[in-house]
């Protein structure tokens, strides 16, 4: 994209903002509230407190994988960006015999309240088109290469509900405590595109 | 909600003529749900302003990639309303 | 309807972008006021996620394969924008 296409959209961008905001149907009062917000809360150190407290307390793990939408509440964050509603969480959990990773082929959906805005790959057609039908390709091209005796399940969102990877604790860890193991939970981690 | 979990559903054939939510990879396949989500409005009906929308069981369906793609050892797993599915 | 959307298994797309480091979520301001302005116009009730999707679906293929992510939300909102009739 070259900068004066960058200035089209930019324009165009402002026009529209403009038109809706003479029409009464935004404000840039909503609009920089909803960014602020965003930035805020939006964060993928949300998934990754959740991921490592899973690791060390049992009954939240089952309520985890079993109750997502309890279990982000549970540790105080909102699934909703914005007004009410919001998504159905499932997490989905990593093992020596599953490795899980999260695609939107149709377009892009992802838990951005608790990963914050998605990275440019994963919204990518590369990504979009080809993680459910050579996702052993695709991790090894983000450096991941599972033993063969591992099986991938890929989940491609295409409803209300939003995919977390719970990617494995890994050894060694033991004595860490919880902000210590929280910072080894990377964003790609809880997409499926990373171990940790 | 209509199936449980291990039911065997296949994808119902045909594009419809507006916006969906069924993957074209996914069109003739036999899968089997793994879980069941919910009752949502259909994606079908909200997008084209049909007011109220129908409301339906949603279910994650698995699919072997072999199955899809002719090779692969791999799954795919896909949430799906209850009219995109027959029973198989 | 399964148009240039619908990229499951596709071929041809080439490699992941996976790029050399972390980027900024948003590219130019106005890729972030793109993304706030769908979602409060979809808060305020304009329209719903189905039909924010149904518009950038909706956008010709050489505009939906040859625009950026935050580009396609523009013009489907500039559509939506249109067809409910903001003046």
């Amino acid at each position: 994209m070259t900068g004066h296409e960058d200035e089209g959209a930019a324009v165009r961008t402002r026009r529209l903002e403009e038109r809706l905001i003479a029409a009464g149907l935004a404000s840039d009062e909503e609009i920089d509230g909803f960014l602020t917000r965003l930035y805020a809360n939006a964060s993928p150190v949300n998934g990754a407190l959740m991921a490592a407290r899973a690791w060390t307390d049992p009954a939240y793990r089952e309520l985890l994988l079993a109750d997502g939408n309890a279990a982000a509440t549970e540790a105080g964050f909102a699934l909703a960006l914005s007004g009410p509603g919001g998504f159905q969480l499932r997490v989905v959990a990593n093992s020596d015999q599953v490795h899980n990773v999260i695609v939107c082929t149709l377009c892009s959906c992802y838990p951005v309240s608790l990963l914050g805005p998605s990275p440019g790959w994963y919204k990518s057609f590369a990504y979009r088109s080809r993680t459910v039908r050579e996702p052993r390709a695709v991790l090894a091209e983000f450096g991941v290469r599972l033993p063969d005796s591992t099986q991938i399940s890929v989940w491609d969102s295409t409803s209300e509900a939003r995919y977390m990877v719970l990617p494995s604790r890994p050894a060694g860890t033991g004595a860490l405590g919880a902000d210590e193991l929280a910072a080894l939970v990377t964003r790609n981690g809880l997409i499926g595109t990373a171990l940790v | 909600m209509s199936y449980p979990a291990g039911t065997r559903v296949r994808v119902r054939s045909g594009d419809p003529d507006h916006h969906t939510r069924v993957p074209r990879y996914l069109r003739g396949h036999t899968g089997e749900i793994v879980a069941v989500l919910g009752r949502w409005p259909l994606p079908d009906d909200r997008a084209r302003g049909i007011v109220p929308p129908r409301v339906e069981p949603c279910y994650a369906v698995r699919f072997a990639a072999a199955d899809l793609w002719g090779s692969g050892d791999h799954t795919v797993t896909v949430d799906l309303w209850e009219s995109y599915l027959d029973r198989s | 309807m399964s148009r240039v959307h619908d990229m499951g298994g596709q071929t041809g797309f080439g490699p992941v972008p996976t790029g050399p480091g972390e980027e900024p979520p948003f590219a130019a301001d106005w890729e972030a006021r793109v993304y706030a302005l769908a979602a409060v116009l979809r808060q305020r009730g304009l329209f719903n996620s189905d039909e924010l999707r149904n518009a950038i679906e909706r956008l010709p293929p050489e505009e939906y394969l040859g625009a950026s992510y935050y580009e396609r939300w523009l013009g489907a909102l500039e559509m939506l924008a249109a067809e409910k009739g903001v003046p």
